[in-house]
């Protein structure tokens, strides 16, 4: 079965795992021996049993009530198969929550609704981050009911609070939906809950269930070949990933840009068979009627009738995760190009307001819309056309500095 | 258990083990003859058009089960495999567990030193053990193959870590995504040949292996692959509750991790 991925986020002790913890255990996914586990360090920590160390199993993790990386978590519903991916909240682990949450199609926001911890702007960095990503699905629990006397008041207030953000950084209200919960008690998880008789949407299980998954937005069968390089060195077979629509062989010749090459397909193979055809998602090895004396890595195959015009010039939205220095890259299809990045206005993610200068603290943790000059020509596309086009990432020296998108 | 389909799993396989073919230069595989690395090798010959490119390589403690060698034997030369066998001593390990896994580990840095591998491809899966669903599909270790698990590199977009530096190596794990029942249908599915130990022997089968000293069967009369799945689908016991070394420790799997142990 297809399973849906599905990412956490969320300040970091508003209680992302403690809800898969509890998830794991009233859908009965977990085994005894991995509750009993939990019960038993929770015993050892002094501690009334935490769901979260379910999950928590690094043992700086447990100790230290946080969580450190990201880890994923299968859950069955109904027929339906989840993966959750629990992701740190903490600021400085930034990176893992990228990592994690980019697997996802649907975010599932943990807001607490306890005096004193509420909206952070850990809170709207994850979504801003989220949304960059390109998760246009959004699910908002707002967690710790208990702790508020199920207030329906309280609830409002941070949905009302949460709204206005949400929508100006481009999630549309149709794809948001808010959820009052409480993980540590099990309430409107699985069931109604009963203190909660004001609220007459569904339980946050049947509303992931419901919740439709996205399609490519343009599907005009365009296609797109992303190149890894040759198979076993034989320069006229090539190995690469059908990102978009599909191709048939004896079909009229395809491009390989940005080489400029023009190619006939001779043969393709899916999965070790011969095949007649491919399509998207599909990993290939594509027989070619010449020998290409260029690298084909990061170059892309596309139909004659619309290819990508080759560019060294991008405007793109770059969430920084660190401080740019003078040696910056990009990540971009298994390519590494050398470029200047020149900000044009920097937004700040816990707003999502614009301005033309810096008035954010500091320079990491914050997005800009920038021009790109790269040292070569690139295939390339709006994130918004095609996703695998229109992604990159960031390096400054060595280091991971962060996330770009093509606008 | 849930089932995933098994194509999308392979596809991602596949283009994971072709990315590594591109991003490293010297890439080596570890095979335990057990189900999953067999499983990979034989995603491998799928990978690249009829054979593994690269050399596999067995670190034998010389207590392995009589069953392990000559299944090893038989496929080794049906496949054409081109196999290493690195041998490794039996002494306490480190951290006290009595198991051998650390000595697996400095068998492997000695081959490492001798042939300069930059990438090991390991077939460990998410579901088989709570540390493991930490790990990332290309995870880099030091000189001193630590696995510095507290600041792992950023990993998405179908973008995967290069070396981090000279004398360092990468893990790749191409079967990060699978569970234990994908594998075992994918078995099925593809007729891979699989080690006669995971069947039941006189009421008893290994549903996990490892060496004789730490592997213990478990309860079953599963006799074929098909039987296996149907028992699988029922079960509530982890897969790995036969082997003694993840029990003593809590956090044994971490520690030997961290220490280069894989």
């Amino acid at each position: 079965m297809k399973v849906r991925q599905i990412t956490l986020l969320g300040h970091k002790d508003h209680g992302k795992s403690t809800l898969i913890g509890s998830l794991l255990m009233l859908t009965k996914s977990v085994t005894q021996t991995r509750i009993n586990e939990a019960k038993k360090y929770s015993k050892k920590l002094n501690k009334d049993f935490e769901p979260a160390f379910i999950l928590d199993s690094f043992h700086e993790e447990r100790e230290g009530g946080l969580t450190i990386d990201t880890t994923r978590a299968e859950v069955l519903y109904k027929n339906t198969a989840f993966s959750f991916i629990d992701v740190p909240g903490h600021e400085e682990l930034i990176n893992n929550m990228i990592s994690g949450a980019s697997y996802a199609s649907v975010a599932l926001l943990i807001v607490s609704a306890k005096k004193d911890e509420g909206i952070q702007d850990q809170t709207k960095r994850h979504l801003f981050i989220a949304r960059m990503l390109g998760i246009k699905k959004l699910i908002v629990a707002i967690n710790k009911m208990d702790l508020v006397e199920f207030s329906e008041q309280r609830f409002m207030q941070i949905k009302d609070e949460l709204s206005d953000f949400i929508n100006r950084i481009g999630f549309r209200s149709e794809d948001v939906s808010y959820i009052p919960i409480s993980a540590y008690k099990g309430e409107n998880i699985l069931d109604h809950s009963t203190n909660m008789k004001w609220y007459k949407g569904p339980p946050l299980l049947k509303a992931l269930k419901e919740t439709p998954e996205t399609g490519r937005a343009k599907d005009d069968g365009a296609l797109r070949i992303i190149l890894q390089g040759f198979l076993n060195g034989k320069r006229n077979s090539v190995m690469g990933k059908v990102v978009r629509g599909s191709i048939k062989l004896g079909e009229k010749a395809t491009c390989i840009i940005p080489l400029n090459v023009n190619v006939r397909i001779k043969s393709i193979v899916v999965r070790g068979k011969r095949v007649n055809s491919a399509k998207e998602g599909n990993s290939v090895v594509l027989g070619l009627d010449k020998e290409i004396n260029q690298d084909v890595r990061g170059s892309i195959i596309c139909g004659e009738a619309y290819c990508p015009i080759p560019t060294d010039n991008i405007r793109a939205r770059v969430f920084l995760t660190k401080a740019l220095g003078k040696d910056t890259t990009i990540k971009f299809n298994g390519m590494e190009i050398r470029c200047s990045i020149k900000p044009l206005s920097y937004i700040d993610p816990t707003t999502g307001q614009s301005s033309e200068r810096n008035r954010l603290k500091g320079s990491s943790l914050i997005a800009i819309d920038a021009q790109l000059k790269l040292s070569r020509k690139i295939a390339a596309e709006r994130f918004d056309d095609t996703q695998e086009l229109g992604r990159f990432l960031v390096y400054t020296g060595t280091e991971f500095a962060g996330i770009g998108i093509i606008i | 258990m849930i089932e995933q389909d098994l194509n999308t799993l392979e596809e991602k396989s596949i283009f994971i083990l072709r990315e590594a073919s591109q991003r490293f230069k010297n890439i080596a595989a570890l095979w335990s003859m057990g189900k999953d690395s067999t499983t990979m090798l034989a995603i491998a010959r799928k990978a690249f058009l009829g054979k593994v490119p690269f050399p596999v390589i067995h670190i034998d403690n010389g207590i392995d089960f009589p069953e392990t060698y000559s299944f090893r034997e038989k496929l080794a030369k049906k496949w054409n495999l081109d196999l290493i066998v690195e041998k490794s001593e039996i002494k306490p390990d480190p951290i006290g567990s009595a198991c051998c896994g650390a000595n697996k580990a400095d068998a492997l840095k000695e081959l490492m030193k001798e042939r300069k591998f930059d990438a090991i491809i390991v077939s460990i899966r998410r579901d088989e053990h709570s540390i493991r669903s930490k790990e990332r599909y290309m995870s880099p270790r030091d000189k001193e193959f630590r696995w510095n698990y507290k600041n792992q590199p950023a990993e998405l977009w179908d973008d995967y870590t290069s070396k981090i530096d000279a004398g360092s190596h990468v893990r790749v794990h191409p079967l990060l995504d699978w569970n234990e029942i994908d594998v075992w249908r994918y078995i099925k599915k593809e007729n891979i040949p699989v080690n006669p130990l995971y069947f039941s022997r006189n009421g008893f089968r290994y549903r996990s292996l490892g060496c004789t000293h730490c592997t213990v069967p478990v309860k079953s009369n599963a006799k074929t692959v098909d039987a296996i799945i149907k028992e699988l689908e029922s079960t509530k016991v982890e897969e790995r509750s036969g082997r003694s070394m993840d029990k003593e420790n809590e956090y044994a799997m971490q520690k030997l991790r961290a220490l280069g142990y894989m």
